[in-house]
């Protein structure tokens, strides 16, 4: 199943969100990714995630594809100019890549290289623009294009902001739906009400919400989140059931499994599961989808 | 100092055209330097537009002020008196005193009248050229007293590229390439070994990349 042709098919969509190694060697990347082909409709390929430098989102989804696997590009606006981004999503194109999220990159200062200059020579919605420019056969300065690319476009969405953020959100996705994306990957959700209203958005404009589900690694980990990032909503209960478990990897793994099984039945597009490194993982915790199927 | 160019008066009309009661506020210090937002700019400016609206038959309150300085907590406070008399303000200050007054004086619109360009010098009468992009984290000490950041169209720190013809930069051939700059500066000086020395890859924190900047000087707050 490739990720684009299930999701335009209305099917639930199974992704993996992959971070490129930190290095040349993909091997590790790319047996992890295997080991869950064919549950995993496609793999989102992380672009520097915290502007941590690893393998470009480009690259390393070009060698998932050598490997028969379906990749998601991530093309951010922190790393590159609007020369450097239309040339990666032309080569994206014409190397088979048929989906794209644009993300705008978190702050180098929160990375390892925080001496780097951001880039954001263009916006989010910019780029949007120029992605819808480029698949009508011009760039972004208006010159016409020698064939031209085809993307399902998505972008993040951070359904547990509150107050004004939130209403920001809100727009924000408005927007992002005026400019052509198709679906929208939350950050890690540990429960739904506060990404219903972002879901009656969806569902009125025929949009996508696919949620992360990301896998808890100790009961440091929730707690951490619990107390200390903002932009995650963790229910009490998720950190209790923790704290009573005896086995608490196995109590963490059964909590992922739940999540993907409440992400489909609360009515959303797909799912993104995230390990953090714990890729070794993935099929246990993805063999919960195989009673999704259909 | 900040150097400033003054809008097309075609865009100051677009912008200020639903106010009835106008004041053009002008700054006494970098914009006045540069001719273009000084009480000289002002009166020109105020008279511009009364003829402008009177022409069109609209009857508009245009007043006139400049102020010592908008970047300015105490200068700024002159007008709190005469701010209600106004719609809207249209300030001749650079970027910084725009946003300041606009701070200020929160429920007033402010316009901004000219378009702040860079930090410069005044070259020769009527023309001025840039010197500095305030990056944080001054190298001039090791490149001869010429500023690779602001002169150099790549900002490169190890110059120059291949782009340097005959002294010139490539992208312009009026332009000095700012690396032929510094070596014949370097040269006079007698301190060519200095540009041997491979300089290391800029530190931008210190640069807009890193969000606005703050300076805190704990021995000259009160």
């Amino acid at each position: 199943m490739q990720f684009r042709k299930g999701f335009e098919a209305d099917e639930f969509a199974c992704l993996v969100q992959i971070e490129p190694p930190k290095g040349t060697d993909v091997s590790l990347m790319v047996k992890h990714a295997v080991n869950v082909k064919g549950v995993a409709h496609g793999f989102i390929v992380s672009e520097m995630g915290n502007a941590v430098m690893r393998m470009s989102s480009l690259g390393a989804s070009l060698v998932l594809r050598e490997n028969g696997l379906d990749a998601v590009l991530q093309v951010s606006c922190r790393d590159r100019n609007r020369l450097a981004l239309q040339g990666d999503i032309l080569a994206a194109s014409a190397c088979g890549i048929n989906a794209v999220m644009v993300v705008a990159g978190e702050d180098p200062s929160f990375g390892d290289h925080h001496t780097a200059k951001a880039v954001h020579d263009v916006t989010l919605d910019e780029l949007l623009k120029g992605l819808a420019k480029m698949e009508s056969g011009k760039d972004m300065a208006g010159i016409e294009l020698s064939g031209s690319p085809d993307f399902l476009k998505g972008t993040t969405l951070n359904t547990c902001l509150r107050g004004a953020d939130r209403e920001n959100e809100l727009d924000k996705m408005k927007r992002m739906i005026d400019a052509g994306v198709s679906f929208f990957v939350t950050q890690p959700l540990f429960e739904f009400s506060m990404t219903q209203p972002f879901l009656k958005t969806a569902e009125k404009n025929g949009v996508k919400i696919i949620p992360t589900v990301l896998l808890l690694k100790s009961l440091g980990m929730a707690r951490y989140m619990s107390r200390n990032v903002n932009s995650v909503n963790m229910p009490s209960a998720i950190v209790d059931k923790i704290v009573s478990a005896s086995d608490k990897v196995r109590e963490c793994m059964k909590i992922a499994r739940q999540l993907i099984l409440d992400v489909k039945s609360e009515g959303y597009g797909g799912v993104n599961v995230s390990t953090l490194g714990w890729e070794d993982r993935l099929p246990e915790i993805l063999g919960v989808m195989e009673g999704l199927k259909g | 100092m900040i150097i400033a160019d003054k809008k097309p008066i075609e865009e100051i009309i677009q912008e200020v055209k639903d106010y009835d009661r106008l004041l053009v506020l002008g700054c006494n210090e970098c914009v006045t330097v540069c001719e273009a937002g000084g009480k000289k700019e002002v009166e020109v400016l105020a008279s511009a537009l009364r003829m402008h609206f009177i022409k069109e038959g609209k009857e508009k309150k245009i007043d006139e002020r400049t102020l010592e300085r908008q970047c300015d907590h105490e200068y700024l406070e002159e007008i709190r008196d005469v701010i209600d008399q106004y719609d809207a303000v249209l300030s001749l200050a650079c970027g910084v005193g725009v946003q300041f007054t606009a701070e200020k004086y929160h429920s007033t619109p402010l316009i901004p009248g000219v378009n702040t360009c860079f930090l410069g010098a005044n070259e020769q009468r009527g023309m001025w050229t840039e010197r500095c992009q305030a990056c944080g984290a001054c190298i001039l000490a090791r490149t001869g007293g010429i500023c690779p950041i602001s002169r150099c169209a790549k900002r490169v720190m190890n110059g120059p590229c291949g782009g340097s013809s005959a002294g010139k930069c490539e992208i312009n051939k009026d332009l000095d390439c700012a690396w032929q700059l510094i070596i014949d500066r370097l040269r006079d000086l007698g301190r060519l070994d200095d540009y041997e020395i491979v300089a290391p890859i800029k530190d931008w924190s210190t640069e807009r990349s890193g969000g606005p900047r703050t300076v805190v000087r704990e021995d000259v707050q009160v």
